[in-house]
């Protein structure tokens, strides 16, 4: 088979693994070698889609003995198959990477004979770029559950992040979509992996020549949309996730009907708007101290489709509000709707200077738009704020004047970082 | 208002910050500009200092070294507008050291806050859209038109990242070229331009990336408005996956 026909099967493929990060990891590359990588991530083209494009993201193999309702590449599927042997991997990533094209490789793979099979294939051409072709870059292996703790540790020492999916939100929904997949078989290999990446990090203590093991960490990902799971559930179970298996990120991915199961619902188009949201709830977790509870509760458990999670937080909370802007605590003004990380701190950094008007807020790239009906500047609202929530919510919808409110252009903040 | 005027270049609006800061004049009452030369213009002309330029640099370092990275991406921005504001984000800079980057509700630090910002915004862009070539001779090319002048920390990026291949990188806006020989890194310009052969497998790779790309959007989620809010189409010329589009 051609390369060509190779690439188009085996990335078509891969398109729905939706990490593409790069991030999370700086590697000096070698004297003799090719390659590093850089804290940020550097994100190198966006494709049809709008997605970033920043690691050669492709499957090793699309030959699969497993028949999991939701995938493209499930044995009973009539699709055309392809496997790349390890060199043809490894060029491919070489060849991409000298011309700047990609940061490195996100490989991946069906499973056929047994998934120790697969995974020593992947581990192989993670090694061989790093020793044969001194190969600097950034590597994401996607770890084979069941395959053996040994190879899990080989690859973990070869790439700069490894994850292993948890597919569903559930075990019952894994034994009803993807009966051959088990839940151990999947949280085993991230226990290990948590507990070897803390070793690392011990070890490295000690000495800086320790290996790294997996330095950008690990990362998983589920399919949003294709089971019942609640919004409340999915983000408990994130939380779960993050603090007790440390993760770095959890990806959500809006279920997308490449198959006709009766197990699966029939949607007339993925629940991106609802993906889009779970990332928004998903960011108030891990960076402004929300609790899965604060957001959603079992009256209310799926997040609200008109506004963002902190918004409709703030809606149901008016005695929090209104909040001075010169005076709150970091942790209180990441409360504020309209107020980020970034311009929390801003605040914080300018009001050292001088109080914040209404008018700095603006030069602060504060979202004014949502965040005046919420907030004072040394004791004066931005304008005579009507508290009565029903109010409020008519106009952070319309907006203030006859303007229709313009159909939101979706972003997905999960793509990078 | 006192009201002085600098030469147009880089080093002349530096050093004339520096001889107004040592003048003693109140920099929120003082304003700078490019001279005209025209008949009824008004202003004190400051000659360049290369000296007192690099004093200057060299105080700041001290004082503040986060400015002195501003005022590296404002240069990027080449523009000749803002000298008002950065004499007297300069100021300030010296009054409160790296903490005047925080000071975003000043109108002359954020305007050159946000124009620092925006070069570097760009500086990190092209590390990712930046595409080289392989030329016959086994070198490598990369061709741009970047809005600031970012090719020298861009060549060092690359230096530090493709250290064991041949590389030019050019500028074709201005006609300027850095080149790495595989241990040292030079720049220059050109003023004549034409890119040479490409060597035989690079027709192959090309067609191979632009596979990839195309199979790797998934299709029930197309967004080209997505796609070009963050990838916009002045950047698509040198793309190798946007050509034959």
């Amino acid at each position: 088979m051609e390369l060509q026909e190779k690439i188009t099967i085996l990335s078509g493929a891969a398109r729905y693994d939706a990490s593409c990060a790069s991030s999370g990891s700086s590697r000096e590359g070698s004297a003799c070698g090719v390659g590093n990588t850089s804290q940020g991530g550097i994100c190198h083209s966006w494709s049809d889609d709008g997605r970033c494009v920043s690691l050669l993201k492709i499957l090793l193999s699309n030959d699969c003995r497993y028949d999991c309702a939701y995938c493209v590449n499930r044995s009973s599927n009539p699709v055309p198959r392809a496997s790349f042997t390890a060199r043809e991997v490894v060029d491919l990533t070489m060849d991409f990477y000298r011309r700047n094209y990609i940061e490195g490789l996100f490989l991946s793979s069906a499973v056929n004979v047994s998934p120790d099979h697969t995974m020593e294939e992947m581990v192989r051409v993670a090694e061989m770029l790093r020793n044969e072709e001194r190969f600097g870059g950034y590597i994401h292996l996607k770890i084979i559950p069941g395959s053996s703790p040994e190879l899990i540790r080989r690859a973990g020492l070869a790439a700069d992040r490894i994850s292993v999916n948890i597919e569903l939100p559930s075990s019952e929904s894994l034994q009803r979509l993807a009966p051959q997949k088990k839940k151990e078989a999947i949280l085993a290999p991230m226990k290990l992996i948590g507990a070897e990446a803390g070793v690392s990090l011990v070890e490295r203590r000690k000495s800086r020549n320790a290996p790294r093991f997996a330095p950008a960490g690990q990362s998983t990902q589920m399919i949003i949309g294709a089971s019942p799971e609640t919004d409340l559930q999915i983000l408990q179970l994130s939380q779960g996730l993050y603090r007790k298996m440390n993760l770095k990120r959890v990806y959500y991915s809006a279920f997308v009907p490449v198959n006709d199961d009766n197990r699966l619902p029939v949607l007339s188009a993925p629940p991106l708007l609802r993906e889009h949201r779970l990332y928004q709830a998903d960011w108030l977790l891990r960076f402004y101290g929300f609790s899965p509870e604060e957001i959603l509760s079992d009256d209310a458990p799926n997040l609200d489709e008109s506004f963002d999670p902190k918004t409709a937080w703030a809606l149901r909370h008016p005695e929090f509000f209104p909040v001075e802007i010169n005076r709150a605590s970091y942790a209180t003004l990441l409360r504020v709707p309209g107020i980020g990380v970034v311009s929390a701190k801003r605040i914080i950094a300018a009001r050292r200077f001088a109080p914040v008007t209404h008018e700095g807020m603006k030069k602060i790239g504060v979202v004014m738009k949502r965040a005046k009906y919420f907030i004072t500047c040394s004791g004066r609202p931005f304008e005579k704020i009507d508290q009565q929530p029903a109010r409020l919510r008519q106009r952070l919808l319309l907006g203030d004047g006859s303007e229709q409110k313009q159909p939101r252009q979706l972003v997905l903040p999960g793509l990078f970082a | 208002m006192n009201k002085y005027l600098y030469d147009g270049t880089p080093e002349g609006l530096v050093s004339a910050i520096g001889a107004i800061l040592e003048s003693g004049d109140d920099p929120e009452k003082t304003v700078l500009g490019i001279r005209q030369d025209t008949l009824f213009e008004e202003g004190l002309f400051l000659r360049t200092d290369s000296a007192a330029a690099e004093a200057l640099f060299q105080r700041l370092r001290e004082r503040a070294p986060d400015a002195v990275q501003a005022l590296w991406y404002f240069t990027m921005a080449e523009t000749s507008e803002l000298e008002t504001s950065l004499l007297r984000y300069i100021a300030l800079a010296f009054e409160h050291g790296d903490r005047v980057n925080g000071y975003l509700t000043h109108p002359d630090v954020k305007a050159v806050v946000a124009i620092a910002r925006k070069a570097s915004r760009e500086l990190h862009r092209m590390k990712g859209l930046l595409r080289f070539e392989q030329l016959r001779d086994g070198t490598w090319l990369a061709r741009m038109e970047p809005d600031h002048n970012v090719i020298q920390p861009l060549a060092r990026h690359f230096s530090r990242r493709l250290r064991a291949q041949e590389w030019f990188i050019y500028d074709a806006r201005r006609h300027s070229a850095a080149h790495w020989d595989g241990r040292a890194l030079s720049f220059g310009t050109l003023e004549q331009f034409s890119r040479p052969e490409l060597s035989p497998e690079e027709q192959q790779v090309q067609q191979l990336w632009q596979t990839f790309f195309k199979t790797i959007a998934i299709p029930e989620r197309k967004n080209p408005r997505l796609q070009q809010s963050n990838m916009p189409a002045k950047y698509w010329k040198y793309l190798t996956e946007k050509q034959g589009e």
